[in-house]
């Protein structure tokens, strides 16, 4: 492998993994936006997702590689199940956790929300054990610069990355459609801006806030869900591991922010493919939480914040 | 005056705290879950019993492994029918587990040791299953001179010089050899597996660890070893083993142009995840194998994989031959009466933790004059440990037990094993100075 | 019944107040030195457990005075208690070559935890609450990673080698033994008994600590930012000063348990400082009451007799009943498997209906309830 090769390997790398990260990011920018709470248990939806795809898959009794259309069958619909099933899960931690602590001081909710974390992840681990699962390998794996063009290359770039960025980058675009030009979209601006005022003019906030925890969920679901078909393996931590790395990515693109929330995915996704291929992967993590901190410190706006974090 | 009121509820809280866990009949058997509650038989004269205080982990992902060791323990304890040369045997199992994290934890570790000491008629100390576990009780238990043994830990510097600053002796404050292990030392696993893979042809190597005692230490003794024979070491690395992404580093591996993978590690440290991804970013089609440790020599393996994918593609390296082909009657007779009576194919630690209670009950056997004529505590636990020391050519499922100076098996079985068609296959005996033919 | 027992607590009751906790804090104080022969002679064997106990419920008052009185939500409090080990174990581990005084190395431990809560506060502490909280977590994620890393390091870049083969805390295999204590001559060996007193030394050190400081200035400078920065700001009170005090203080106990911890166990190790240590203690200051010392110390001991005793009793009647019902879920359940779904629950159950803790301060109390109250003022106005 050519050191240009290897970068192109890096390059991939980065963004497949910046695509399931952003894709999680999202849920954590969007509550924040509007109740400025750290979701902390989002991480463990995203998990969850993983899991109920992955349930789901074993009622249709897929275990080998589909083609044609049953696949996309099989993965549309049990996407859609999956992301309706996490939605409605992460509107009932909300209603749960998070509604009768709206008033309370600000600490209250989120030391709620580690809680619910940690119950989540102990039933993630009930239900499918504590080693790492097994995730049918539905998706076909076919190499592109080889088998397509003919090319020569050590570089691997399968059927499969396509797949992942061809469903996460499109599900990005709907949403930032969903906020900028639906009805809906503009109340959840609106209530982000200023509560208060959004109820003032009739929005209902409290509907606002159960779709904004649905779609966050939904979203997370989607990115288990891809990561299980991506990666063909899972386990009940790694909602937390991938949960701190797109809170990262959130508040690296600045917390609140949509946009901000994509683009910090993918800068952590590089991140961690630069720091895995240059330094070494026991690093890693360090360098990453490291970042963070620092971008906490040095620029608590984020890369595209708009909201300054000071401001209460 | 505040502190006052305070320091009273510490008082009080601590008492029903001390109450409530004297309120368990005794502390030790209702810790263990209830699979391993029967292990203190009933008993009947209450002269002559010996304890043996067993304590490894036995919560969350060590329940499997912890109970296939108790169970082979207890299975060798019921063939002698818990009596030896008139004494009554009672197993006497603590967890070692922290409830506070599910692994082990050197306080309950430390706990537990000091149980056993306080313990009058305790004279032996079974355990433990992880080496840092160990590094604690082993002090401890040198100290009031009783005799441990363990099943299961691996780390050399236990007993073998030139590991780490200070060690074996900093765990033998008396000075003498207490502890004794029926299980070799990762030296000759890892020594043997970088010998293996010599043999078999490899050129270069990229070694990753997961960074824990066992997996570091393993990954360690395969990077000298392979450094001596000649195989290339491309680069030794940790990995970080709740990650599920190891594209990246994988990436790095095949850039190297090494032709095999030395993972050092346990199986819920990522061996798995790293196989899965090592297909799917063509490291297999390329020819790249895995070798790996005793840990990945489970079935947990295949399950959590598609074993299509890592046939002929995974070898790894266990301190046995297989478990359904042991050489000795011993053996022959453990595989058979384990399955019947658990209904369950024996793993690879049950070997040792049955060996390891040969052993005890050999050395109670031998000591027993000492014992009828001591006449406190120390006389016999210091009778029960020169036995144990002197322990030679005993009969055991892969062979003779004999302990060296150190407490380490003299004898010590290594084989490769190769994934073929959905299982572990026997290939050959190894060892770390083995010639290849 | 009740005037029974009204008539029987009569002359006590006529006592002055003074007198009367006097004479419980006699006792209780009794009860606490006696205890170690009560244990020894009744076989108890429970000296090293509440010597356990008392090390985790000193980092719970720790952290109270962090969360509790200042109101800093710290998600990585178990960095600042590996931060004090580590000092312990490397600055009396014999390969160094320092092998220092335990009672000078305590103090280093809790210096230097200390100033690690300074180092990481000052820059952090302007953030809002939930920012910093995130920040910690980070720190609690990054130390026991550095720990585990700084056992053989080699750093160059280009040419120059800045680190060659650095050892400072021995990587993965710990640092084992680490120096005990000793007065005279006599040393802190392996009878808990000595250690017993220690940290109960340290303890009531600690609760005193934490006693004086609450009702004091800066007490009540902590309070007061708690409940309203700005208004607290315009006071005169300079918040980023007050709250990295309580940072750094609540820091140094840890760095005292930790110290304590490592001498006691002999070893350390990068694994027994994780994410899920520091969320125990925080669900132990929240059971009890945030900012109040004795919920803190009673939800502390509370947690830990739950934990190491409740947990596994509950499994064992569970299964009992299973067996003799026959219900095969029931008879094979291990309920020590869903602990952390039990603390987790604790965690939400108690701040939706009581977030000012089992035993709550009044003046906790007022603020967590500041809100119902207006409501109803609201609907009577």
């Amino acid at each position: 492998m050519t050191q240009s090769e290897l970068f192109i390997q890096l390059l991939i790398n980065g963004v497949t993994l910046g695509s399931y990260l952003a894709l999680i990011a999202l849920g954590y920018t969007m509550v924040y936006g509007i109740i400025e709470l750290i979701n902390f248990a989002h991480g463990d939806v995203y998990m969850l997702g993983f899991m109920i795809s992955l349930t789901f898959l074993g009622f249709l009794g897929v275990r080998g590689t589909l083609g044609g259309w049953q696949l996309w069958v099989v993965i549309f619909g049990v996407m859609l199940v999956t992301m309706l099933c996490t939605g409605l899960i992460n509107m009932t931690i909300d209603r749960i956790a998070y509604k009768p602590l709206r008033r309370a001081p600000r600490l209250a909710p989120l030391i709620t929300a580690v809680g619910m974390s940690f119950m989540l992840e102990n039933l993630g681990m009930i239900w499918k054990g504590p080693s790492q699962i097994l995730y049918p390998d539905i998706f076909p794996a076919f190499d592109i610069p080889n088998g397509l063009f003919g090319l020569n290359t050590m570089v691997l770039f399968t059927t499969k990355d396509v797949f992942l960025m061809g469903v996460t980058i499109p599900l990005m675009v709907v949403l930032t459609l969903f906020i900028r030009r639906t009805k809906m979209g503009k109340a959840m601006r609106a209530t982000a801006q200023d509560r208060e005022a959004a109820a003032l003019m009739g929005i209902n906030v409290e509907n606002v806030i159960r779709t904004t925890f649905f779609i966050g969920g939904a979203l997370a679901g989607a990115a288990g869900m891809m990561v299980g078909l991506y990666l063909n393996t899972g386990r009940y931590l790694m909602g937390f591991d991938a949960g701190l790395l797109a809170f990262t990515s959130a508040v690296l693109g600045g917390i609140g922010n949509v946009t901000g929330a994509m683009l910090g995915g993918y800068v952590i996704g590089f991140l961690n493919a630069i720091s895995d291929q240059y330094l070494s992967p026991e690093w890693t993590r360090a360098i990453v939480f490291t970042t963070l901190i620092l971008v906490l410190v040095f620029k608590p706006s984020g890369l595209l914040g708009e909201r300054t974090p000071e401001k209460s | 005056m505040n502190a006052f009121r305070v320091l009273s509820l510490v008082a009080l809280v601590s008492l029903f705290f001390v109450l409530a866990a004297c309120a368990a009949p005794t502390a030790a058997p209702t810790q263990a879950p209830p699979t391993a509650a029967p292990a203190a038989t009933q008993p009947p004269a209450a002269a002559k019993v010996i304890k043996l205080y067993a304590s490894w982990p036995m919560q969350g992902s060590m329940i499997p492994e912890g109970t296939a060791m108790l169970n082979a323990a207890k299975m060798a304890l019921d063939e002698a029918n818990s009596q030896v040369a008139g004494y009554t045997l009672q197993l006497v199992f603590l967890d070692d587990a922290s409830p506070t994290t599910g692994s082990w934890d050197g306080t309950v570790e430390a706990n537990n040791a000091q149980k056993a000491i306080a313990d009058e008629q305790a004279l032996v100390y079974f355990g433990t299953y992880n080496s840092g576990a160990a590094k604690i009780s082993m002090p401890l238990t040198n100290k009031a001179g009783m005799a441990q043994i363990t099943p299961a830990n691996s780390y050399p510097g236990l007993t073998k010089k030139g590991y780490a600053a200070g060690e074996p002796d900093i765990y033998r404050p008396s000075g003498k050899v207490n502890y004794f292990r029926t299980f070799g030392a990762d030296d000759f696993q890892g020594a043997s597996g970088a010998a293996w893979a010599k043999c078999l042809g490899f050129k270069k190597v990229y070694i990753l660890d997961d960074r824990q005692l066992y997996g570091k230490g393993i990954a360690d003794v395969f990077e000298k070893k392979a450094k001596e024979i000649g195989l290339e070491v491309a680069a030794h690395e940790g990995i970080e083993s709740v990650n599920i992404d190891f594209r990246a580093l994988l990436t790095k591996v095949k850039a190297s142009g090494a032709d095999v993978v030395y993972f050092g590690g346990l199986v819920d440290s990522g061996g798995p995840q790293i196989l899965q991804q090592m297909d799917s970013q063509g490291l297999f089609k390329a020819g790249v194998k895995m070798l790996s440790d005793d840990a990945m020599y489970t079935d947990a393996v295949p399950a959590a994989v598609k074993p299509e994918i890592i046939n002929g593609n995974l070898l790894v390296t266990f301190a046995s031959p297989a478990l359904d082909q042991l050489p000795t009657d011993v053996g022959k007779n453990f595989y058979k009466n384990y399955k019947a009576k658990y209904n369950a194919d024996p793993i690879g630690w049950s070997i040792y933790s049955y060996n390891a209670m040969l052993v005890i009950l050999d050395s109670i056997k031998r000591a027993a004059p000492k014992l009828d004529a001591a006449t406190n505590v120390t006389a016999k636990r210091a009778a029960v440990l020169d036995a144990m020391r002197a322990t030679k050519d005993l009969p055991g499922v892969s062979g003779n037990i004999t302990f060296d100076e150190n407490g380490d098996p003299t004898t010590y079985l290594m084989s490769g094993f190769l994934f073929k068609d959905g299982k572990y296959v026997w290939q050959k005996n190894i060892s770390g100075d083995m010639k290849c033919q | 019944m009740r005037q029974i027992w009204q008539s029987i607590t009569a002359p006590w009751r006529a006592l002055p107040a003074r007198q009367r906790t006097i004479i419980t804090g006699g006792i209780a104080i009794l009860l606490l030195l006696v205890f170690p022969a009560v244990d020894k002679s009744m076989k108890w064997q429970t000296l090293n457990d509440v010597t356990d106990v008392l090390v985790l419920v000193i980092l719970a008052l720790g952290l109270n005075i962090v969360v509790g009185y200042a109101g800093l939500l710290d998600l990585g409090y178990a960095a600042f208690f590996a931060i004090g080990a580590y000092t312990t174990g490397i600055l009396t581990w014999p390969p160094h070559g320092l092998e220092f005084n335990f009672w000078i190395v305590i103090w280093a431990a809790v210096i230097v935890a200390a100033l690690c809560g300074i180092v990481i506060g000052t820059p952090t502490l302007r953030l809002r609450g939930d920012y910093l909280a995130i920040v910690t977590l980070a720190f609690g994620e990054i130390v026991p990673i550095v720990m585990r890393n700084l056992g053989n390091q080699t750093l160059s870049i280009g040419p120059w080698r800045l680190m060659e083969n650095f050892n400072l805390t021995n990587g993965v295999q710990g640092l084992n033994p680490v120096g005990r204590p000793w007065i005279g001559s006599f040393e802190f060996g392996f009878d808990p008994t000595p250690w017993y007193y220690l940290i109960l030394l340290i303890a009531a050190f600690v609760i005193f600590a934490n006693v004086r400081l609450q009702d004091s200035r800066l007490g009540r400078a902590w309070m007061a930012l708690r409940e309203d920065e700005t208004a607290a700001d315009c006071m005169g009170v300079d918040p980023i000063k007050t709250k990295l005090l309580a940072f750094a203080l609540g820091a140094s106990f840890s760095g005292f348990s930790g110290a304590f911890y490592a001498a006691k166990l002999q070893a350390i190790f990068p694994e027994l400082f994780k994410f899920n240590l520091s969320i125990m203690i925080l669900c132990m200051v929240i059971l009890g009451g945030m900012g109040n010392i004795k919920g803190v110390v009673i939800g502390g001991m509370l947690i830990q007799l739950f934990d190491r005793v409740l947990l596994t009793q509950t499994t064992l009647i569970a299964r009992g009943v299973g067996q003799t019902l026959h219900i095969a879920q029931l008879a094979t359940v291990d309920l020590s498997l869903w602990r952390w779904f039990f603390f987790g629950l604790a965690m939400v159950i108690i701040m939706v209906l009581k977030p000012e803790g089992l035993f709550p301060s009044a003046a906790r109390r007022a603020e967590l309830h500041a809100a119902e109250e207006s409501k109803t003022a609201e609907t009577i106005g």
